[in-house]
């Protein structure tokens, strides 16, 4: 079979794990956080991107030691909240003055236990979510999707990317290399003596590439005119500093905060219209730019609807969707669990990633 | 090569300059607020700042590389700020296992030395992208990330020392200290009103009180968390100058010199010649033209 | 097609011109071989075609090079990219995707061309070039040949007029090479395209070229005839060497043609006995390698299964094989570099287990100089690489550059490592190792790229190495250095040992691994062109 997988267009994807991850931002609930992970690593399984190795774990990894750290954390060192039911106590240690609001030891609540708990497990999820999206679609993949005006910049990513494993595998080499001339050494110094060769390498290497690119049409099409810049860089100036603007009403409600949300809006607005100024001049083409079907739409809209659902309940206060500081089993709201349930059902109707043979 | 001549692939004009500085001040912004903010905007909206902040700070760095780069590129810059983007991230992928050890900025450190501000900023900012591609690590530390060390890249072309000069090694290594340092510093500012209520009493972001709290607070949970991680990275990065850079400033100004980045081009008419019986075009001679760059 | 005017070429900052007055008119449609030793110009030349010179490298050109009535002061190389496509000898570092069918689409996606015309292309380009069945892998798993096969298909894809080459199969072994010929021979016979081509090794290509140019420091012959620029260059392939020795007219480019000629060359030849049987030096004790039932494993394949093998002092061993089998890998073991699964490996007279010792006293018994000589440099300019090698083998001061000095001839000690010639870079190299004295010398590849010129000198110096005592083993595919230098010649394929005798005899017996003289003269087992004027001087 010579036709290439198709794969899932990964703007969905990101959508989607973003999607999901305002969801976890919006609750504390045990219950709700695990289904998010759950959901995560069930979509991960059926649907991972091939061609990446599974960068789900490592996030899953830093997740779970957030956790264990800030548990940890709390036993030793407390947090605000001393609840009634006390697990056990470790001895209290005196700290000096300045640390004065510190507390070292000390009786250990199951309350703050459970808090902490839940509070690093929302973060561990967020976490999650996207490592997923990570998983799913690998983002360089995204790297096409740049507008015209970035697509210099995305370039050197791609050369970079393409340059790193390349300057890793030269590195050995250097480093086998090295012995021939008698050297073993580790250390700083011998770092330095590897680096020379590896970057001579990897720039005469980047000037090859360049001439290649000069003389396979690189820089050809005509991708903004001189009054598109200026336009850019207008619009660019003036959104900066209605950002900078917008942001000190915002922080500094003495000082007009009405006018902080507006100008700020506005001024984010503009920095981003510069960055479409004079993309449709862009006279490339694409080969097999990823299509958008109705995979694609129903991706992203399981996320939305999840994190449509929590926000509401967030507003609204629903029961369960922030835990009570009480050490007892939280309610659970049944709409959020299926609105999960509904955010995992993409490992099923999207397409299925082909293993490549590489 | 003579000291001093720097090369600019990347020319920082003013309305670069002016958004680049800009970005910086927002950037600074999106880690200090917690300090600065007021109290009923930090009780209400403190959970959400940090998403908030890495969404606008994402929009903001892609506004500030697309006003440095966009249309002003050779394939020539593409490809050095391709390795010092690769060199950068392959440190990452290199230093995953020791937390915190990033030699990272010292590629970036020298990059920018070499090259000049504005390569400085993109090549940084481009470091932790394609670190972050790399390991798969994309996440709303990105863009805290990308500004931090576009920053980092561009403080390094703006050291006031002469190239080659005997001062240099040891200036560039300081400033690869306070940077290690200070990177840690802010970095870890961005998830730390997180902790909120939670955090152990006496380190976590109380909304509303006074400055100098909030700052007693983060001392000491920085002390306490990440002070262990910086300093050594900050240490290792000055020690990697100390060492390694004057040969690492060696091959990237040979780089740029090989890359001709300002060599001038030129077309001449030839010297005539008598006749060229063997010539069956006949073609009128062109002016002298001279093509600049 | 293309017109070179009174075209000369002064790079910034260089005292004397890279290119003077160069006038040329290359009709479209021929492949058109470029023949000149390193730095005399060649690759300025096939560089002003797209503008490269001096629009990237900067500099200064008078005159005027047209390209189908394109001017190339008023067109930089990217606006020539729908008419010029430029090969460079390494591919990988022209690739700007990572997959072959993205590869292949790029040129066109910048060139604005419509996504139907880019899928019809990529179709036709790859079915041209057969790259069908790897069209979907990434870049990184291909083959050197396959990687440069891609590389063309795509430029070609972009649809050029003009193809220029330089030297595509320098850096690959021969059936690649003759791969990557095939195709380019398809696209000029049945596309008409123009091919310009630089290469070092006539021996693959001038038989393929419509016309030559010579180029000698900056200065270009006309547009010649192929028979008749062989006959006056002095660069040329064994064939022509043989050619010239027995005066025969027209110059044969091709086996074929040369066997026509050979009837009573091979006469004269049978009257004086035949071709010499005796070794070429006396040979010492089969101690300085000795090999085990070796089994090596890189990754999860094993490379290396089961091989035994002895090598005697003071002789040249040339390792032979396809691309993978196991060449480098043994090389590589040998020094040190690679453990083995099982087996034993004991090297020189004090019989040292290379993985058994520290690299300090390793280097005294076996040094190798590996496929790119210049990841063993790390200075800043050859004098100081020389007083770092000093160093480093804790020999007298001045050691190394002396040996370079031996090899080489004089070299500016300022110059940058990287800014050597190959050859020169090579000879760095192997003088560096050489510092150490060991006793045992293992070359990787070390032809790569090399023109005739420094490929003499290296096997000069291999011949006067070994007369000294020094064993050397040289992993290549390079058959002519092989019948100029080795003693013994063993062919591995898959990790297993599947031939191994005499030079002589090894060489003539296979239709792969036989030098071109060989090929001519066979039954007759002549190795080189020097071995034939010899014997005729001999009966003179």
């Amino acid at each position: 079979m010579h036709l290439r997988e198709r794969l899932q267009h990964p703007a969905a994807w990101w959508l989607w794990g973003l999607g999901l991850a305002t969801a976890a931002s919006r609750t504390a609930n045990p219950v709700l956080l695990l289904l998010v992970i759950g959901v995560c690593v069930v979509v991960v399984t059926e649907r991972r991107d091939p061609a990446t190795p599974n960068p789900l774990v490592p996030f899953l990894l830093i997740g779970g030691f957030i956790v264990a750290f800030r548990v940890v954390l709390t036993a030793v060192l407390g947090n605000g909240i001393n609840g009634p039911t006390v697990v056990f106590s470790l001895p209290r240690v005196p700290l000096p003055d300045w640390a004065s609001g510190v507390r070292l030891g000390g009786p250990v609540s199951l309350e703050s236990l459970l808090f902490a708990l839940y509070d690093s497990l929302r973060l561990a999820a967020i976490l999650t979510c996207l490592g997923a999206a990570n998983a799913l679609a690998s983002p360089r993949r995204l790297l096409r999707y740049l507008p015209a005006t970035l697509y210099d910049v995305g370039t050197a990513v791609v050369v970079g990317l393409t340059f790193a494993p390349q300057l890793l595998s030269d590195a050995r080499t250097v480093r086998s290399a090295r012995t021939l001339r008698g050297h073993e050494g580790r250390g700083i110094r011998e770092i330095s003596r590897l680096a020379v060769p590896v970057l001579e390498t990897a720039f005469e290497r980047s000037l090859g590439l360049a001439a290649s690119m000069e003389s396979r049409g690189y820089g050809r099409a005509v991708r903004s005119t001189v009054r598109d810049r200026r336009i850019a860089s207008a619009l660019a100036l003036v959104g900066l500093l209605g950002v900078l603007g917008g942001l000190y009403g915002l922080l500094d409600s003495s000082a007009g905060g009405a006018l902080g949300l507006p100008l700020l809006v506005v001024g984010a607005a503009l920095a981003a219209a510069s960055l479409a100024v004079g993309a449709s001049r862009d006279s490339r083409s694409g080969h097999r730019r990823e299509q958008w079907a109705w995979t694609e739409t129903l991706t992203v809209l399981t996320g939305i609807l999840s994190a449509a659902v929590l926000v509401v309940g967030s507003v609204r206060g629903w029961e369960g969707i922030v835990p009570t500081q009480r050490a007892e089993l939280p309610a659970v709201p049944l709409v959020a669990v299926v609105a999960m349930l509904i955010a995992a059902t993409p490992a099923f109707f999207t397409p299925r990633p082909r293993q490549v043979d590489a | 090569m003579t000291a001093g001549t720097t090369r600019r692939a990347i020319p920082l004009r003013w309305p670069a300059a002016v958004a680049v500085s800009l970005v910086c001040t927002v950037g600074l912004l999106a880690f200090v607020w917690p300090f600065v903010v007021s109290a009923e905007f930090a009780t209400s909206h403190g959970n959400d700042a940090p998403w908030f902040f890495a969404v606008l700070l994402a929009l903001l760095a892609l506004v500030c590389l697309a006003e440095l780069t966009s249309g002003r590129l050779d394939a020539k810059t593409i490809a050095v700020l391709g390795v010092a983007a690769a060199a950068g991230g392959g440190m990452r992928l290199l230093s995953a296992g020791t937390a915190g050890l990033e030699p990272m900025f010292f590629v970036v450190i020298v990059a920018g030395r070499v090259l000049g501000p504005g390569v400085g900023f993109v090549s940084g900012s481009l470091a932790v992208t394609t670190g972050a591609l790399l390991t798969g690590g994309v996440g709303p530390w990105l863009p805290f990330q990308m500004i931090c060390a576009g920053a980092v890249g561009l403080g390094a072309g703006l050291l006031p020392v002469a190239a080659g000069a005997r001062a240099e090694r040891w200036v560039v290594a300081g400033y690869a200290l306070l940077t290690g340092l200070g990177y840690g510093l802010l970095m870890n500012l961005w998830f730390w009103p997180f902790l909120g209520a939670n955090a152990p009493t006496g380190m976590g972001f109380v909304p509303g009180a006074p400055v100098s709290e909030n700052l007693n607070h983060y001392g000491v949970f920085y002390l306490a968390t990440s002070l262990g991680w910086d300093l050594p990275r900050g240490v290792l990065n000055a020690v990697l100058v100390l060492v390694a850079g004057p040969a690492l400033l060696r091959v990237f100004r040979r780089a740029a010199r090989r890359a001709a980045f300002d060599a001038p081009v030129a077309f001449e008419q030839p010297p005539l010649r008598t006749a060229l019986p063997d010539d069956p075009r006949v073609r009128a001679p062109k002016p002298p033209e001279v093509v600049g760059r | 097609m293309i017109v070179f005017d009174r075209v000369s070429v002064t790079y910034a900052g260089a005292p004397a011109p890279a290119l003077s007055d160069v006038t040329l008119e290359i009709p479209e449609g021929e492949l058109v071989l470029v023949v000149g030793p390193t730095g005399s110009g060649k690759s300025t030349l096939l560089r002003t075609i797209n503008g490269l010179v001096p629009h990237f490298t900067g500099g200064t050109l008078s005159g005027s090079v047209v390209v189908d009535g394109l001017d190339t002061a008023e067109h930089r190389p990217r606006d020539l990219a729908t008419m010029v496509g430029l090969v460079d000898q390494n591919p990988t570092s022209t690739f700007v995707t990572d997959v072959v069918e993205d590869e292949v689409a790029y040129g066109m996606e910048t060139m604005g061309l419509h996504p139907t015309t880019i899928r019809r292309r990529i179709e036709e380009t790859l079915d041209l070039f057969g790259l069908t069945p790897l069209r979907s892998r990434p870049l990184s798993a291909l083959s050197g040949g396959q990687q440069q096969r891609v590389a063309i298909a795509s430029l070609f894809a972009a649809g050029p007029k003009v193809l220029v080459l330089d030297e595509p199969t320098s850096a690959l072994d021969p059936v690649a090479a003759e791969e990557v010929l095939a195709s380019l021979q398809r696209i000029v016979h049945d596309l008409g395209v123009t091919v310009v081509l630089a290469e070092h090794r006539l021996e693959r290509v001038v038989h393929h070229a419509d016309r030559v140019v010579l180029v000698s420091q900056g200065r270009t012959s006309g547009l010649l005839d192929p028979a008749t620029a062989m006959a006056t260059s002095t660069i040329f392939p064994p064939v022509v060497g043989l050619s010239r020795l027995a005066g025969w007219t027209p110059t044969p480019l091709s086996i074929r043609d040369a066997r026509r000629h050979a009837a009573t060359l091979r006469a004269t030849l049978g009257d004086l006995g035949g071709a010499p049987t005796t070794p070429l030096r006396g040979i010492g004790p089969a101690d300085a390698v000795t090999v085990r039932g070796a089994r090596i494993r890189r990754g999860s394949r094993v490379v290396i299964e089961g091989l035994d093998l002895t090598v005697a002092r003071g002789s040249v061993t040339a390792l032979m094989g396809r691309n993978g089998a196991g060449k480098s890998t043994l090389l590589g073991a040998l020094a040190g570099q690679h453990p083995l699964t099982s087996g034993s490996m004991r090297l020189g007279r004090r019989g040292l287990d290379p993985h058994d010792v520290r690299a300090r006293e390793r280097v005294a018994v076996v040094g190798l100089v590996p496929q790119q000589p210049e990841l063993l440099l790390y200075a800043d300019s050859v004098e100081a690489e020389c007083a770092d090698a000093d160093r480093d083998f804790g020999v007298e001061p001045g050691t190394t550059a002396r040996m370079l000095a031996r090899i080489s001839g004089p070299i500016d000690g300022g110059l940058h490592p990287r800014d050597l010639s190959e050859g020169q870079r090579l000879e760095l190299a192997v003088s560096v190792i050489l510092a150490g004295a060991p006793e045992v010398l293992l070359l990787d590849e070390p032809t790569r790229g090399l023109d005739y010129g420094a490929k003499q000198r290296l096997g000069a110096t291999l011949t006067e190495l070994a007369a000294r005592g020094t064993t050397v083993v040289i992993a290549t595919h390079d058959v002519e250095l092989c019948a100029e230098v080795a003693d013994r010649v063993v062919i591995l394929a898959d990790g297993e040992i599947v031939s191994d005798g005499p030079a002589r005899e090894v060489l003539s017996s296979s239709p792969a691994f036989a030098p071109q003289v060989t090929k001519v003269l066979l039954p007759q087992t002549w190795l080189t062109v020097a071995e034939v004027a010899a014997a005729l001087e001999r009966s003179a």
